[in-house]
C-alpha cells in the first residue's frame, strides 16, 4: 500500500470510518495475533479485545 | 517537494505502528488483568458437608486402618508445611504421576530443580515424621 493511500485510510480511520478500521485491522493483523498468544496459544477472546480496544481508541490517535 | 509528502506520510505510519504497539500491550495486559481477578472459586458454604469431611473416617473402622488414617493424617499435616510450590511439584510428581521434565516445562524452571525440590521437600516431610516419633 502506498504511503499516501495508507494516510487516507488512517484519516478515515480515525474519523471514524468502519471500513477504514477494518482495513487498518486487517493490515495489522500479525501484529494483534502475536500479542493474541497466551503460554504459545491463540487466545481468541484476547484478540477479540484487543480488536475492540483499538476501535474504541483509534480516534484517540494524534494526526 | 513529492519526497517532503512522502516521508511525512512514512513518518505517520511509523508513528501510527508505534502507537498501535503501545495500544495492543496496554490492551493485553489490562484482559490479562481481569483474567486474573476472575479466576474461577467456590464458596466454602456453597460446599455440601461430605466435600468438606471426606477425611473422616467412621469409628467402626479395624485397629490397622485407623492406624493407617492416624499415619496419613501427620503426613497431611506436614505436607501442608510445606511451600506451595513443593506442594505443587509433589503433586504433579506422585498424583498426577508427570515426569520432572514435563513439570519443569509448566513450571519454567530446569528438570534439575524439580528433582532438587523433590529432594528437599520429601527430605522435609521425613524429618516431620521422625521429629513426631520421637
Amino acid at each position: 500500500m502506498k504511503s499516501d493511500q495508507f494516510n487516507y485510510i488512517l484519516k478515515s480511520a480515525v474519523a471514524g470510518s468502519h471500513e477504514a478500521l477494518e482495513i487498518i485491522l486487517k493490515m495489522y493483523e500479525p501484529l494483534i495475533h502475536k500479542h493474541s498468544m497466551v503460554n504459545g496459544k491463540l487466545d481468541e477472546d484476547l484478540r477479540q479485545y484487543i480488536m475492540i480496544h483499538i476501535a474504541l481508541n483509534i480516534s484517540k490517535f494524534p494526526l | 517537494m513529492k519526497t517532503a509528502i512522502t516521508e511525512s506520510h512514512d513518518e505517520l505510519r511509523a508513528r501510527f505502528t508505534a502507537w498501535l504497539e503501545t495500544t495492543i500491550y496496554r490492551a493485553r495486559l489490562k484482559y490479562i488483568h481481569k483474567e486474573e481477578r476472575n479466576i474461577p472459586t467456590v464458596s466454602l458454604e456453597s460446599l455440601s458437608d461430605s466435600c468438606l469431611y471426606t477425611y473422616d473416617e467412621p469409628s467402626s473402622y479395624s485397629s490397622t486402618v485407623s492406624q493407617f488414617d492416624f499415619e496419613e493424617e501427620r503426613l497431611a499435616n506436614a505436607f501442608a508445611n510445606l511451600p506451595i510450590k513443593r506442594q505443587q511439584i509433589l503433586t504433579m510428581l506422585f498424583v498426577e504421576e508427570r515426569k520432572p521434565e514435563e513439570i519443569a516445562r509448566i513450571l519454567h524452571c530446569s528438570a534439575q530443580h524439580v528433582y532438587d525440590q523433590r529432594y528437599q521437600a520429601l527430605r522435609k516431610l521425613r524429618k516431620a515424621l521422625t521429629e513426631e516419633d520421637t
